[in-house]
């Protein structure tokens, strides 16, 4: 039997729930027997396999264009896909942003922030991704597995992957569900 | 009894229970947010839906009461499905992002019931509409973004503090709690007694002080007294790493049940004075730290001859150390810092009647009627305020005696100023008005009309404001008068105030200032200060702030030993510093304002290696002075006739 194939992302998020992925240890050789792991943000292989895997996790919340384009190829490439911590479940972090207008945080953090030198400037090169209010990735794509926490524990992420890697539908409750 | 099944388990329960609490008592859980053991049911947040044959649609348990053989579900898919909405739709509301809140995380009831739920996402995006955040208040934050609505905070400000500070304003998702007619926290009536922050069910009320210093899992909890007044107030201490970070109403208090004031919430556990935290002894005009052995034995050389030593002590140290040091220093001047102002004269009095003759503190929250007597329930006893500021919303007359501007004339129906000195011929006269008006519920022997009229010609209270409050205060089916202690100022003056609680039926109570003044006055530390070529001074500051009068008082002692938790003016004058405990260090019992003896137990540990309890010091000090301490506190409490009954 082939081993069903994974692939992860990470968007609008700060990394962290990919630390904790790597937080399971020396239990992700044990993952490797069961899962065949392909792209990743912190492997060689960036994009999802285009004959598509078995299960796709993404990280973060969606707050441009690139996110969105990131959030869309998942989607039409994975079969089962896991929303992975707070950002990619409710907009988590970034998502404060949502209470300003957005040329309100840029002006914030491109030209008020305290260790900006001389006159600041939002950045305006058409090349640049368009930013859009900070959205949970339900809003943006059909999500099958939703996994808070903040980030969730290792012991969380292995779990569900280890499931999903063997065929069946994780059920986080109770300890499983990410205190934060 | 009412028969009820729920979940097929069948049950009888008094007629009135809810839906809710017929559940709780069969052991069923059913989730709740806006409920609160407290309060009075709301039926706002709809978490507690449950399916009862015969009606319709879905209905809130903790409003319905049940009926004979109501048939209740508490768990079908169609309730568990209702939940999952309606948590959906609280989340949704407002800004309910977990990982920045201080309660996230096992504290927040919300977050709790959406994972009793099992449910890992809300489907509905956010609503995004910000509310400013009231932070005007010192001591806690309202985080309107956080806020469920589920009002615990506005009835518990209504129905348990009785001040009514806390609102509504707006409807729908609009809807926004507002102190007074939307002032900010800082700048309303709140009273800062804090207790919308200890029912709030999210992270919408933020205490300033314990907030992010952890979850429930995290701290240390002990239940307690409070020491600030003599009220007696259960409490739970709250502490991480040996460290008090808030205190809180003990719900399972009976005196109490849950409510504290400013003083024991936020300015017992305020303190930033600096600790002392090793015997000092002045060498060359300058305090230098010394060991014990030598503190010990310098004081009680010139402390040796007792009869020429004054010694003070505090009133919110335990019975067991006010006993260890009226037997240490029985044969020189002993007395408290409040030398008996402030029980003195009931103590006489009750010598004289030979039995108690004032109420406790369960005739004040029974009470219909109440009368001030000089007594400010604002800045001290303040929850003897809240259980009348309780009883006020419903109806119950307030009539304030006050030669000063008291804190709750605001509230009063009729406020009686007499001139200066002339507060007798006016409890004469408003006793002499309830005899006028016929209401008098014991003898009143001659005519009251000269009396009222001697007393309106003396006092410039008119007699129409003598009968209207005389009216109102004896028309209560359980009137209480309350007055302060330290200002009756003679015995008449009391006796006058006696027969006035005769002549309206009305119980009658004193403050007594410190926690432990009751105490005090009971081992005889009563007396005026009053030094008369006096050797030496010995001062039980504890933790205490030394008050200007007693600084002046000592200024002149030639040798002063001081046994403190605190760097203070006082013991900058003493030549020999002992460092001790905080209330909160040290455990023993306490006498309350209405004779109950209730025990305080130690909720941190000691601060340094060097400080020892009050008691501790005073044992070792009769060690080194050779004086053997015998004799029962529990026994000796007991000896005096006081002007409570004493439980003890």
């Amino acid at each position: 039997m082939t081993k069903p194939k994974v692939a992860t992302d990470w968007l609008a998020g700060c990394s962290g729930c990919h630390m904790s992925l790597l937080d399971i240890d020396e239990r992700i050789v044990t993952l490797v027997e069961v899962a065949d792991l392909r792209s990743s943000p912190i492997t060689d292989l960036k994009e999802p396999d285009e004959s598509g895997v078995a299960v796709g996790v993404l990280e973060g919340g969606v707050n441009n264009s690139a996110n969105e384009e990131v959030a869309l190829r998942m989607r039409s490439r994975c079969g089962t896909l896991v929303a992975l911590g707070d950002c990619a479940v409710f907009g988590g972090v970034p998502a404060m942003r949502n209470f300003f207008k957005l040329e309100e945080a840029l002006r914030r953090a491109y030209v008020e922030t305290e260790s900006t030198d001389g006159e600041g400037k939002i950045p305006s090169d058409p090349e640049l991704a368009t930013m859009t209010r900070v959205r949970s990735l339900q809003e943006v794509v059909p999500v099958d597995i939703f996994v808070p926490g903040c980030p969730p524990s290792a012991d969380t992420i292995f779990y569900v992957l280890a499931e999903l890697a063997q065929g069946r539908k994780p059920v986080l409750t109770d300890e499983k569900l990410g205190w934060h | 009894m009412l028969n009820v099944t729920i979940n097929n388990q069948t049950i009888a329960v008094s007629e009135g229970t809810t839906v809710l609490n017929a559940a709780r008592q069969a052991g069923i859980e059913i989730p709740t947010l806006c409920d609160h053991p407290h309060l009075t049911p709301f039926g706002g947040c709809r978490l507690c839906m449950v399916e009862i044959d015969g009606f319709r649609t879905l209905q809130s348990a903790c409003t319905i009461p049940v009926s004979s053989n109501m048939v209740v579900r508490t768990d079908t898919e169609k309730i568990k499905t209702a939940r999952k909405f309606v948590l959906t739709l609280i989340f949704s509301e407002r800004n309910h992002f977990c990982p920045y809140c201080q309660v996230s995380g096992g504290d927040c009831e919300l977050q709790n019931a959406a994972y009793g739920e099992g449910m890992t996402n809300w489907p509905l995006p956010p609503n995004w509409q910000p509310y400013q955040v009231d932070a005007s208040h010192p001591n806690f934050i309202l985080e309107h973004n956080r806020c469920i609505l589920c009002r615990r905070c506005i009835r518990a400000c209504s129905e348990l503090v009785g001040v009514n500070t806390l609102g509504v304003e707006e409807r729908g998702a609009k809807t926004i709690v507002i102190a007074d007619l939307n002032v900010p926290l800082g700048q309303s009536t709140c009273v800062s007694c804090g207790t919308c922050i200890q029912v709030c069910p999210t992270g919408a009320l933020i205490d300033r002080k314990s907030a992010y210093l952890g979850q429930e899992k995290n701290l240390d909890y002990q239940k307690t007294i409070c020491v600030g007044c003599s009220m007696g107030c259960g409490i739970q201490v709250v502490s991480r790493n040996g460290q008090a970070i808030r205190i809180e109403g003990d719900w399972e208090a009976a005196r109490n049940e849950g409510i504290i004031c400013k003083v024991g919430r936020f300015t017992s556990i305020s303190d930033d004075r600096e600790r002392i935290t090793s015997p000092m002894m002045r060498k060359g005009g300058a305090l230098q730290p010394v060991s014990w052995e030598e503190a010990l034995t310098v004081a009680a050389a010139h402390l040796q001859d007792t009869g020429k030593v004054a010694a003070l002590t505090s009133t919110r140290q335990p019975a067991e150390t006010l006993h260890t040091f009226k037997q240490l220093f029985a044969g020189g001047l002993v007395t408290s810092f409040e030398e008996g102002m402030t029980t003195s004269l009931a103590s006489k009095l009750a010598a004289d009647k030979g039995k108690a003759f004032e109420g406790s503190v369960k005739d004040i929250k029974n009470a219909d009627g109440f009368l001030l007597f000089g007594a400010d329930l604002t800045n001290q006893h303040e929850t003897a305020g809240f259980y009348a500021r309780r009883k006020m919303q419903n109806g119950a007359p307030l009539i304030v005696i006050d030669s000063v501007e008291n804190t709750l004339q605001h509230l009063a129906n009729c406020t009686l100023s007499a001139k200066s000195g002339k507060e007798l011929d006016l409890i004469a006269g408003l006793t002499a008005a309830i005899a006028r008006l016929g209401q008098s519920k014991a003898e009143y022997s001659g005519d009251p009309i000269p009396v009222m009229n001697a007393a309106a010609a003396s006092t410039g209270v008119s007699t129409d404001l003598m009968l209207e409050a005389g009216f109102k205060f004896a028309s209560a089916a359980h009137p209480v008068i309350i007055y302060e202690g330290a200002k009756v100022g003679s015995l008449e003056m009391l006796m006058a105030l006696v027969k006035l609680a005769e002549t309206a039926g009305a119980t009658l109570i004193s403050l007594k200032g410190g926690a432990n003044s009751m105490a005090a006055a009971q081992y005889g530390l009563d007396k005026a200060y009053s030094p008369n070529g006096h050797q030496a001074a010995y001062v039980v500051l504890g933790d205490e702030i030394p008050s200007e009068r007693l600084v002046k008082n000592l200024e002149k002692a030639p040798f002063l030993v001081v046994q403190a938790s605190h760097i203070s003016k006082l013991t900058a004058m003493a030549d020999i510093v002992l460092p001790v405990t905080t209330w909160l260090e040290q455990e023993g019992h306490y006498l309350s304002v209405d004779g109950v003896l209730q025990k305080a137990e130690k909720s941190l540990p000691t601060a340094g290696k060097d400080i020892l309890s009050n008691e501790a010091v005073l044992q070792n000090l009769a060690q080194q002075m050779k004086i053997s301490l015998n004799g029962s506190w529990q026994a000796e409490l007991l000896q005096r006739t006081s002007p409570v009954e004493i439980a003890a």
